[in-house]
């Protein structure tokens, strides 16, 4: 049981396992493009319904984190064989490791070591240690976190992802699944001189009997009950009335949400209950603002029965339009955004998972160029004496000091 | 003109067996006679699918095998760079198998079938059972022929090259590749490449939903069209080389990052320093295949992107609509539909310039489809061996799957046949073109698909 278990430890933690799992995915990839256009989604759908695939794409975090203890654990095993504070020096943990006769003296060693840049420490028990540079550990560590902060979060949003789509009115409760959100004083959008962004889109939500007042950007997105609040596209909710020849009843007002942002764009809705289908856009404003922005909008329509074109011209928000014993108004338009809410806690785990990553990477160019890691250690053991290098960096030239300084003693048998 | 068809084949075929009696010494006996064994069951083979079966199918094994083989070279070159770099890499008695007989022949057999396939497919249909069996039988008996060749070739060879089986399953798949890119059903480049696109496309659009980032309407125009350029053929072609050329660099790498042997037992420094020159020395040598499987990889990306294939792609022809909306092309025109060939069409109304085509299947009948797709920017369509080709992507189209909505294929258009012709609405086709083709130039709101 006990080697089992070990097996599948070693298994778990080998580095042998990510790129087999990632060739696993790759085939099914392949696989699934015989079949769809939309492999990814395929894929990804695939894996979010089925335990198996799911727990094989678990086994990256898993295989992260197996990697993270067994490499602390390792560097702490060097550490304490280089203080002297353990008597067990593990030869794999070295990239060479070879037995002498111990020296009478480790002073020409010392001194040479010195010369050539290295911290020395003389310990008790016959132990010389050398170290020169920074150890790559800790940005080792940010990025086994980091990887480990990725797939889990990849796993999490795979498996547990849900999207609610509302359309967040001003002046109307804002959407929540219980209906109690606040209400939703004030969109404001406008534009600004960011990095990356150009535009600003501000939603203010007044507080409800549960919650104080919130407003909601874009970027990073905001949270709502534990959700992400995701604005996806611009429109307008506007409140409509017509009357035809035909509809001598048909003067109620009624409401719809149109994708009309930006302005030119047409967008549709058909009149329930009657033949007719009206067609909208938002008009550009004479000054070239937008209208969005200002608020003083105007509609330009098409109604239609059928595929036959009856009418067309425009409407300001708030007036109407006669013609043929049609009436069109308008009385009421107001800024929407279609947004989802959603519910995903991988989202976090990858972008700590980013801000982890560009850290390591940026403390791993330094160190690695500039300052690469070496160690010898050398333990008296009687009349032996072992001596173990290991270089993270600079290894032809610290593996030429180490080298040099086993000239200096003899070789008592090859590991 | 065969005989010229045939030559890079047959060199690539030379070469493929030199290879494969260098990559396993002491077995050449056994190589040759698998390697014109292998050869001969794949020109007889391919000969006889493709007279019993449509030629795409044996064309599609061809296809898929070195597609497998491309895989798997990928899998080897990922392990042997781990291999190198990691101290316990498990290997699961690969080795143990590599060393063994059974390895030598299986590789000799599986080249020659595959080498057999290609060469066989660049024979042209010749009239006469005689002449049907004739050729061949030609092929067959110069594929032998070639393979007693390179087995003199090889023993000329330095004995310093050698060739590690992780290279030389690079070098004989890049050889097969080579042979497979000039043929416009072989080729793996321009599908991956297409693929590439397509799978970048969905990746970005995917990770920029995950991490919610917003839509192009709030972001900067110049950080939008950075993004866009993600969605480009350009990145198709340029992640399709990275793909292409990485199993070949991996093996490089792998080689150029084996540790060198440890030296700490000897105490002198010369003979130290002999000791790793000479490891230096053999590590250079094995460089020289990985390198070539470069080259050779360079040189059928080369044959694919510039394959020496003339597209049939005639000058659209300007028509009018009537004074009613109706638009018509008659049967019988200066040039008749019934031709099988793309006939392409120019008409312009509503602000908007609109090219479609039309086409007689292969079963005899007419359709009639927008020179553009749902999916791709509308660089038209091209038609060659029974295939129409998109510009943009690359895509290779059966005839008889053209006028089927979905995926790369041309957007069909309704229209009406009668006996004089083709009759079509121009309302309609304007509003095709619109809808379907106009989202796919933007990189705005759906960024390309």
């Amino acid at each position: 049981m006990k080697r089992l278990l070990a097996a599948i430890l070693s298994t778990v933690a080998s580095r042998a396992l990510p790129p087999l799992v990632f060739g696993f995915f790759l085939l099914l990839y392949i696989g699934v493009a015989f079949f769809t256009d939309e492999t990814l989604i395929t894929l990804m759908a695939l894996t979010r319904n089925s335990v198996i695939l799911a727990a094989i794409l678990a086994l990256l975090p898993l295989n992260g984190f197996c990697r993270l203890v067994a490499e602390a654990a390792a560097e702490l095993k060097r550490r304490r064989a280089l203080s002297g504070k353990s008597s067990r020096v593990e030869p794999e943990l070295y990239d060479e490791a070879v037995e002498l006769v111990a020296p009478a003296s480790w002073a020409r060693v010392e001194e040479r070591l010195s010369s050539e840049g290295y911290d020395v420490t003389l310990a008790q028990g016959g132990l010389l240690a050398a170290r020169r540079g920074g150890t790559l550990f800790p940005v080792r560590m940010l990025y086994l976190v980091g990887m480990c902060c990725l797939f889990s979060g990849i796993l999490v949003s795979l498996v547990s992802r849900g999207v609610n789509r509302q359309a967040v009115v001003e002046g109307a409760p804002f959407p929540t699944p219980s209906g109690n959100g606040g209400m939703v004083e004030k969109i404001s959008y406008g534009r600004i001189s960011g990095l990356i962004l150009e535009k600003s889109l501000i939603m203010e939500v007044a507080g409800s009997d549960e919650q104080g007042g919130q407003k909601f950007g874009i970027y990073p997105p905001g949270r709502f009950r534990g959700a992400f609040v995701y604005p996806r596209y611009l429109g307008i909710a506007l409140s409509y009335r017509l009357s035809s020849p035909d509809l001598p009843g048909g003067a109620e007002e009624r409401t719809a949400l149109l994708p009309l942002y930006p302005p030119g764009k047409e967008a549709a809705t058909k009149i329930v209950g009657t033949p007719y289908r009206l067609n909208l856009t938002l008009g550009k404003s004479q000054d070239g603002s937008d209208p969005y922005v200002t608020g003083k909008m105007t509609f330009l329509f098409k109604l239609l029965k059928g595929q036959e074109l009856l009418l067309t011209g425009s409407i300001p928000s708030g007036g109407e339009f006669v013609r043929d014993g049609y009436r069109l108004a308008i009385p009421d338009s107001r800024r929407m955004v279609m947004t989802d809410f959603v519910y995903d806690s991988g989202v976090l785990l990858i972008w700590v998972a980013g801000v982890l990553c560009a850290a390591a990477l940026l403390l791993w160019i330094p160190l690695r160029i500039f300052f690469p890691r070496r160690e010898m250690l050398f333990k008296s053991e009687g009349e032996l004496v072992r001596a173990f290098s290991r270089a993270e960096g600079g290894r032809k030239r610290h593996a030429g000091v180490f080298h040099e300084l086993l000239d200096l003693l003899e070789v008592k048998e090859k590991r | 003109m065969t005989a010229l068809k045939l030559i890079p084949h047959l060199v690539a075929w030379t070469l493929m067996v030199l290879l494969l009696l260098r990559g396993f010494p002491g077995r050449g006996r056994g190589v040759t006679l698998w390697a014109v064994a292998g050869f001969a069951v794949g020109t007889a083979g391919y000969v006889l699918l493709s007279r019993m079966l449509p030629v795409k199918i044996p064309l599609e094994i061809i296809r898929a095998t070195v597609g497998v083989s491309f895989f798997l070279l990928w899998v080897v070159s990922v392990g042997a760079l781990y291999r190198s770099t990691v101290r316990d890499f498990p290997l699961f008695g690969v080795q143990r198998l590599m060393a063994s007989p059974f390895a030598a022949w299986l590789s000799a057999v599986a080249a020659g079938l595959v080498a057999g396939g290609i060469c066989a497919s660049r024979l042209p249909g010749i009239e006469g059972a005689a002449a049907q069996l004739l050729a061949p039988l030609l092929l067959a008996l110069t594929g032998a022929l070639l393979v007693f060749a390179a087995r003199g070739a090889e023993r000329r060879l330095t004995s310093s090259l050698t060739i590690p089986p992780s290279s030389l399953l690079g070098a004989l798949v890049a050889l097969l590749l080579f042979s497979s890119s000039s043929i416009l059903l072989l080729d793996l480049f321009s599908p991956l490449s297409m693929k590439v696109m397509k799978g970048i496309h969905d990746f970005v659009h995917q990770f920029m939903e995950s991490i919610l980032i917003p839509d192009h309407l709030f972001i900067r125009p110049p950080i939008w069209r950075a993004i866009g350029l993600l969605f480009g053929k350009e990145v198709g072609f340029w992640g399709g080389l990275v793909i292409w050329f990485t199993p070949a660099i991996l093996l490089l790498l792998a080689v150029q990052l084996e540790p060198l042997p440890s030296v700490a037992q000897i105490r002198q420094g010369a003979q130290r320093r002999r000791v790793q020159a000479a490891a230096i020395t053999t590590k250079r040598y094995r460089l020289v295949i990985p390198l070539l499987a470069l080259t050779i990889l360079g040189m059928a990306v080369y044959q694919s992107s510039f394959p020496n294939v003339e597209y049939w792609d005639p000058k659209p022809l300007t028509i009018t609509a009537s004074p009613g909306g109706e638009l018509f092309i008659p049967r019988k025109g200066e040039v008749p539909l019934d031709d099988g060939k793309l006939h392409k069409y120019l008409y312009k109304g509503g602000g908007k310039e609109v090219r479609f085509f039309v086409l007689t299947s292969p079963d005899g009948k007419l359709t009639v489809d927008l020179d553009a797709c749902a999916i791709c920017k509308p660089d038209g369509y091209g038609q060659a061996e029974g295939m129409v080709i998109c510009y943009y992507c690359k895509t290779l189209i059966p005839l008889e799957t053209v006028g089927k909505p979905g995926g790369c294929n041309p957007v069909p258009v309704p229209f009406t046949e009668r006996e004089d012709g083709v009759h079509l609405d121009a309302v309609t086709l304007v509003n095709s073109w619109s809808q379907t083709v106009q989202a796919t130039i933007r990189t705005g709101k759906e960024m390309g698909k």
